[in-house]
This record gives C-alpha cells, structure tokens and sequence, in this order.
C-alpha cells in the first residue's frame, strides 16, 4: 500500500510538474470550456422580463458559473492521449513500467485539476461579481458532504467513458473520433447548455439518468442546493452505477486490448 | 569459451510455413548448464493481420465496403536460448522480425503461438518482478518527458521501480559519470541533442538494474564518436552487472564490437545462431589475404594461392582457403619489397548481404 501511493505521489508530482510546463496551453484549454458563461449571458438576458421554468437570473447566474467550475474539475482528456499512444506505439514506454499505464493516465490528468481550479476560479467570481450576484450553495449540512463524493464520481466516470473510448484504438483508426459523437450528445443532455430541468416533459426525465447528466448536470445541481437529500443519493446512485458500467467495459476492452496491441513502430 | 563454442553448431534451416510444425528441428546444440537460461523461446510465433488495398481512390473507396486482410507470420517458429550474462547480436534484413521478437521478449506483444520465457517468467503477462528485470531501449521511442529535465523522469521511474534511494543516486552518479550527462540532465529534454537524449534514454532504462537488457538499434542517428562511446557503455554495463544483453542494430560494427554470439533471422525464421567466427567461415570461408610488393607473381602463381580479388601492383589481395593461408603468407612475405601484408575475414556487412541473397534451401546444405 505504501508503495501504491508512492507511485500515486510520483505521478502527481510529474503531472504537476507538466501542467506547468503546459501552462499557456492550460489556459486556452479553459478558456475553450468557457461555453457556460456565455450561456449564462445569454440565459440571463432571456429571463430579464420573468423567470423561464421556474428559474430565476440568478438561478442562471450559479447554475451556469458551478457548471463552468464542475466542468473544470471533472476534466480528462485520456481519449485523445491513450488513442494517439495505441496507434503510434508510445504506449509501449508506459507498459514496460511496472506500473499501470492506466493509473498514469489518471494522475497526469488529475494533476492538472489544481492548476486548473487556480485560474478558473477567479475567472468563475469576476462574473459572478460583474453581474452582482453571489453563488448559492446548498442550504442542507447533510448534502455537503455528498458533494466531494459526487465530483469525484464525476470525474470517474468521465475519465471511465473515455477510456473504453480510447480502448477502441486498439482495433479502430482514430478512436477518439467517436468520442466525438459521446461530445455532441453530452454538450445537449449534459445540462452544459440547458438545465435539463427545462427541458419538455419525457425528454428530461430521461436526460437525468443518462450518464451525461450523471457527468456534469447531477453535480451542479448538487452544488447549488437544487437537490433535495433524497434525490442527491439517488444520483450518486446514479453515478456508482454508471461508473460500475463503463469501468467493467474499460477494464474488457484494456485488457483484450492488449493481446491484439501491436506495438506499431515501438 | 566452451559454451561458445557449442553454439557456433549452426542452426540455420529453412522452413516452409509456420503450420508445418513437424518440420522444425533445431540442430543447434544447447549448453546444458545448472543455471536455467536468461532468455528461452520455444517455437515463438507472432502472426498479424493487416489490411492491404492497391494505390488510388477507387481500391480507397472499395476498402471501404470490403476490405481486404493478409495474415503475415512476423516471426515463425523461432527458438533459441540465451545464457545469463551473454551479450547477443539479434541481426537480420528489415521486417525479418528482430523488433517484433524484441517486443515478444519484453512483453510488448502477445505471441500467437510458441512459447516464451525470460528470467522465468512469461514475458506476456508484465508482472511487475518481470518488468523490474529487464529493459527495452528503443532507438526511435523515448520516455524521457519533452518538455521537463531528464531528472524528473528519473526520479519517477525510481519511484515506480522501487529503487532505494541510496542505490539510485549510486547508480545515477555512475551512469551520469559514464555517459557525461553532469549538465545535460538537469536540462528540459527538447533542448538536448539526439546523441544526449539517446544517453539520457539508456540511463533512463537502466536505474533499475535490469537483468536482461534489449537494446533495438541504440546507436541510431548517432556519429560515430558517440557510437563507439556507447558501445564501450553497453560492455562496462555487461561486465560490471553480468547483465544479458540483446542487440539489433543495423551497424555492424556494433554487433561485431559487443556481441560474443550472433542470431540471425530473416522472414521470422533461424537463419544463424552462432559467433561471428563461425558465420564467416561458413559464409565466406576464403580468408582474405593483402599485401604491397614491389613484384607480384604471376598469373599462373596468383592462381595456385587463391582467388586473386584485387592485382593492380603494388597492391595484392587474394581470396584463400583457410588451410593454404600460412603457405600465401610465406610466399607473400618473401616477395621483392613485401609490406602491409594483412590477413583478413571478410567484413561482416558483405557476409550478411550473401547470407540474405541466398535462398534459405541453400543454408540447410551448408547445415553442420
């Protein structure tokens, strides 16, 4: 155990040390995630005349800043990595450690979060402040400490989906493509744009156990107090349930995976 | 070296395919020695699937639809021990499978059929004892992180190979020392020259004291001052850790300057397991004498030594039989002004290219 978290420590400590190397390309990365202030500007100004479905400017203005934050925090980008390491044979460095190629994957995107989180932040309270507003946080002690729990299931289980993603580059060209598509789907039911609760009757219901929403929108409203206990526990349920699927998935294809990998040009 | 000498029993057969396993039979003798071998493959095999289509948009667009696949065999049936502590020169033509066989050992690739094994364990299944004896450097792949110093790369592998940190800093002073990298490491890895990036991969792969080291054409892209440097490294390496090494490169001098055994394969199969010595004469035999003389024999002379290859006086070079070479020697010798007289094998790469341009039917003839 002491040797597994050793190894953790190490592998935070060099992906912190890249995120800095990385730092202008960090930014730009933040800045392309942005979407969601926009949104908020947008969304703000359709509800200047009354509240749209219930929700309020200012119920806009902490929804879409806790998206753009919880966005930020449950960022990966693995797919990209580990597809471009299958087809060129990079992967090979990594197999040859004894260490999870998969656990390093995880901690250098992890790594990232708190340098992510520095130069998010304020970015996240300049437009909190710039339209007046303060963020509202849950109101029930008992849904705080649901919250850590469920960004870190968050983050799971993006990180999980995208690695039975880049699994594929084991079989397929450019696997990462096909996130593309989970991409599109998850910018619409996500919550990311829209607040699923203002979608039509039938399609909401069926957006918020999706795991798109189990991704971003569950976590959000989590943070903003539009949970009731109840429903937190049920979403985290949500969450276990997803991550249980996709990491089941990850872990077949990783390992079948690996008996067809070809090690091209490595 | 007596095992040596028992390998240089040639094990050189043609085999007509993969399937048609009752047809190998490897005539190569194995040193029987209490210490199991380092390295031991038994009938290895590696085919892969690719897909092929002819050049041009309309085999694009019906590749499409149906795409076609040929299975090729990589490596084929391909067995061979290597004792602890030898140094191997793994050579062949390109696509004979040397880096698919390196991948196979190092557990990088899954073999289709045959069987491996390496300090005892299957290379396939990368336990981590496995992957924390041995190494794999590539000439064309780093490890070493772009844009941070070779340091923290070290320090991560450190960690993740669980080196002592008293060893490591031993180990690294050494390496550091060897390779004169004092400067070079503390520097962001783009902005080293390939010869340092390459010394600073070989230190990469070696914090961890592997037992069995593959380097796959480690000297590429270098001059040659940094060749024979590494060549140097690789045997101190060897000598002072009883290390297995393998080697592929396509340098000859290389091969010839480190290794004390030679496999050569060509189409996925055993083409020669031997020493160098023994590939040479059993290649090209003739010995190849020269010399400078202010008077050369004449013709009928020339042709009773030998084949004569070179006669434009002063200079002499003459092809001839092993047995014949002490008695051209002292005719040589005693030629009217005779000097730089020189008797020579022929050079490895012109070996190698008659071995390759021979149908391997041809080298089941030339069988011990």
């Amino acid at each position: 155990m002491s040797r597994w978290l050793a190894v953790v420590g190490a592998l935070w400590k060099y992906g912190v040390a890249q995120a800095l190397a990385y730092r202008v390309s960090l930014i730009i990365w933040i800045a392309s995630t942005s979407f969601p202030l926009i949104s908020l500007v947008l969304w703000r100004a359709l509800a200047e005349t009354g509240p749209i479905g219930g929700w309020q400017q200012a119920d806009f203005d902490s929804y879409f800043v806790a998206t753009f934050l919880v966005r930020q925090l449950t960022s990966v980008w693995v797919v990209w990595d580990l597809d471009r390491q299958i087809r060129s044979g990079e992967l090979s460095v990594l197999l040859l450690r004894p260490v999870s190629p998969i656990l390093h994957h995880a901690m250098a995107n992890l790594a990232t979060q708190p340098l992510r989180l520095l130069l998010a932040a304020p970015l996240g309270i300049l437009v909190l402040v710039s339209v007046g507003q303060t963020m509202a946080v849950a109101e029930d002690p008992r849904v705080w400490p649901l919250v850590p729990v469920a960004l870190a299931l968050s983050w799971l289980l993006a990180f999980t989906v995208q690695l039975s993603v880049a699994c594929l580059a084991f079989w397929l060209t450019k696997a990462a493509t096909l996130y593309e598509i989970y991409l599109g789907a998850f910018i619409v039911l996500s919550g990311y744009a829209v607040p699923t609760s203002l979608f039509p009757p039938g399609l909401a219901e069926v957006a918020r156990v999706l795991p798109f929403h189990a991704v971003l929108g569950f976590p959000v409203e989590l943070v903003i107090g539009r949970l009731p206990l109840a429903e937190a526990v049920e979403g985290l349920g949500l969450q276990l349930a997803w991550l249980t699927g996709f990491g089941l998935l990850a872990a077949w294809l990783w390992r079948r995976g690996l008996r067809v990998y070809g090690a091209v040009g490595a | 070296m007596a095992l040596d000498s028992l390998q240089e029993e040639v094990s050189a057969l043609a085999l007509p395919s993969c399937d048609d396993r009752r047809s190998f039979a490897r005539s190569g003798k194995v040193p029987s020695v209490a210490e199991p071998p380092a390295i031991r493959l038994d009938r290895l095999g590696k085919r892969f699937r690719v897909s092929k289509r002819e050049g041009g948009l309309m085999p694009a667009l019906r590749a499409l639809v149906r795409r076609e696949w040929v299975e090729v065999d990589a490596v084929c049936e391909l067995s061979f021990e290597i004792p602890r502590g030898q140094r191997v020169g793994f050579l062949g033509p390109n696509g004979a499978g040397k880096t698919t066989t390196l991948k196979l050992l190092a557990g990088l690739l899954h073999p289709t059929s045959g069987h491996a094994e390496v300090l005892g364990h299957q290379p396939a299944r990368r336990a981590h004892p496995f992957l924390r004896s041995i190494a794999l450097v590539m000439g064309q792949k780093r490890q070493l992180a772009w844009d941070l110093p070779a340091l923290d790369t070290f320090e991560l592998l450190r960690v993740a190979f669980d080196v002592a940190r008293p060893i490591y800093q031993q180990r690294l002073a050494e390496l550091v020392e060897l390779l004169d990298l004092a400067e070079v490491i503390r520097k962001p890895v783009r902005t080293l020259s390939l010869g340092e990036r390459m010394k600073c991969e070989v230190v990469a792969a070696l914090l961890h004291g592997p037992q069995v080291l593959f380097l796959d054409e480690p000297t590429i892209g270098m001059d040659v001052s940094m060749q024979l440097a590494m060549r140097e490294f690789v045997r101190e390496y060897n000598q002072r850790t009883g290390a297995t090494i393998v080697l592929t490169s396509h340098y000859m001098e290389d091969v010839a300057a480190l290794c004390e055994r030679i496999i050569v394969i060509d189409g996925g199969r055993l083409r020669f397991d031997g020493s160098i010595e023994a590939l040479v004469r059993r290649i090209r035999p003739l010995r190849r004498v020269s010399v400078r003389a202010d008077g050369l024999p004449d013709a009928a002379g020339l042709a009773a030594l030998g084949n004569a290859i070179v006669v434009e006086p002063p200079q002499l070079v003459l092809d001839v039989e092993p047995e014949r070479v002490s008695e051209a020697v002292a005719l040589l010798i005693g030629l009217p002004g005779s000097r730089d007289l020189a008797v020579a094998d022929a050079p490895l790469e012109e070996v190698m290219r008659e071995l390759f341009a021979r149908p391997s039917e041809r080298d089941q003839e030339l069988g011990p």
